[in-house]
């Protein structure tokens, strides 16, 4: 039998003498565990790291090859919602980028602006070789960018080509264990600093080419006079003469068919 | 394989060790002009055509039936060479087995690679034709939009001709 068992505080226990006092009591502890229940004993930077790591939301963003493990990540399979990791297609609302694939110099600024769009805190992971050094590129491509974190600051560098989704949540792990390190007061520097290296080309700024108006635009109606005028004939005729070359090929089936 | 071509076409309009295919008779006969390369190793027919008869020549061929451009490439001969503009034809019709293939090539100089586009022959010429213009510089008149298809807009130069340089941007530096 327990002494004291059902008791409430304050009841008289018939087997204590008055005046002495249980060292150990059986019943549970209310204070102690009252206060270790409901009051949590933490820094703001804890706190706020603890958050921004658990929600680490990812843009969409693939270029080739590499987006394919990266697309496996969101299946159940590998399922990476268990990180907090919501995949984000804008990003105004993603404050991680996996950069997936080779990068050339036609995406670049393209990168650099997705980048820039995103709020800051923002963290970048480049995955697999291309993005590294420019991987199998790197040799004698004309255009492949050697290495992202020329033109952007990487937190995590993932090698593989591809990597397999495990090595992506390693890296995502890694992440947040560094987003754990951060602290509030080293937040002036993140922002105000240029981390990135840029530079200006001196090449000259032609308009785009894509203009909306691709099969609607009026050299696509008729071929230039030039070009008639060097086919020898009328465009008309030339029509007219594919029409023929069409009939006499099909004269046969039209004879079986009289 | 294409210097070996090259080197062979005119030996074979003088000496005719080549002998003319189907596709080159007929237009023998019907006074189109051409040379005759050496067939390739599934025997398709190989025709070399001056540049400035590309268009009726294209014409004429695709009244004999070849309706569909199968593939429209370009090749840098060599350093210092020609330029090269390559047609594959079909004669695609209904439940064909093997249908007839000819390929045309166009030997362009390099100083000024001009060759009327087949845009308005075979609508399937449009991006090939800015491939090939993107990539090598070979003008194709006539064309409705002759502009660079994969390269930046601004890029300068001619990325797979044998002389090219790449340029020594930052980023395109060895990454160490």
């Amino acid at each position: 039998m327990v002494i004291g068992a059902g008791k409430r505080p304050g009841d008289v226990n018939p087997l204590v003498n008055p005046g002495e006092r249980i060292m150990n009591p059986a019943a549970r502890t209310g204070v102690t565990q009252d206060l270790s229940e409901n009051i949590i004993l933490t820094t703001v930077d804890d706190l706020y790291n603890w958050t921004r790591l658990s929600s680490l939301f990812p843009l969409l963003y693939g270029t080739a090859c590499c987006f394919i493990e990266f697309a496996a990540l969101l299946g159940s399979r590998f399922d990476f919602d268990r990180f907090g990791l919501a995949p984000r297609a804008s990003p105004r609302q993603a404050d991680l980028i996996i950069v997936a694939g080779t990068v050339t110099m036609k995406m670049a600024p393209a990168l650099v602006r997705l980048y820039e769009q995103m709020p800051k805190p923002a963290y970048v992971i480049a995955m697999g070789a291309c993005t590294i050094t420019g991987g199998m590129f790197s040799a004698d491509s004309p255009t492949a960018l050697r290495g992202v974190d020329k033109i952007i600051p990487v937190d995590v560098y993932i090698p593989g080509c591809p990597p397999r989704p495990e090595a992506i949540f390693d890296a995502v792990i890694k992440l947040r264990k560094k987003i754990a390190n951060e602290s509030m007061q080293e937040r002036g520097e993140f922002v105000s600093t240029h981390r990135f290296y840029t530079r200006s080309h001196e090449m000259k700024t032609v308009d785009p080419i894509l203009t909306g108006k691709y099969l609607a635009s009026n050299t696509r109606e008729m071929p230039p006079k030039e070009l008639m005028q060097a086919m020898g004939i009328p465009a008309e005729k030339a029509s007219e003469a594919q029409l023929e070359g069409a009939k006499t090929k099909g004269a046969k089936v039209e004879g079986d068919n009289a | 394989m294409a210097d070996k071509e090259k080197e062979n076409a005119p030996e074979a309009a003088e000496s005719a060790i080549v002998e003319p295919g189907e596709v080159s008779s007929w237009l023998t006969e019907q006074g189109f002009g051409h040379e005759v390369m050496e067939k390739d190793h599934s025997g398709v027919e190989i025709l070399k055509v001056e540049p400035q008869f590309l268009l009726p020549f294209s014409t004429a061929l695709y009244a004999y039936g070849f309706n569909y451009l199968r593939c429209q490439s370009a090749y840098d001969a060599g350093p210092g060479k020609e330029l090269v503009s390559v047609y594959d034809l079909t004669k695609l019709t209904d439940d064909a087995d093997a249908p007839t293939e000819v390929r045309i090539k166009v030997f362009l100089p390099r100083e000024n690679p001009t060759v009327p586009s087949v845009y308005w022959i075979w609508k399937a010429a449009d991006w090939q034709e800015r491939e090939c213009y993107d990539m090598f510089g070979i003008n194709y008149e006539g064309h409705p939009n002759l502009k660079r298809l994969l390269m930046p807009e601004d890029w300068e130069g001619w990325p797979l001709r044998k002389d090219y340089i790449s340029p020594d941007f930052y980023e395109l530096q060895d990454a160490y």
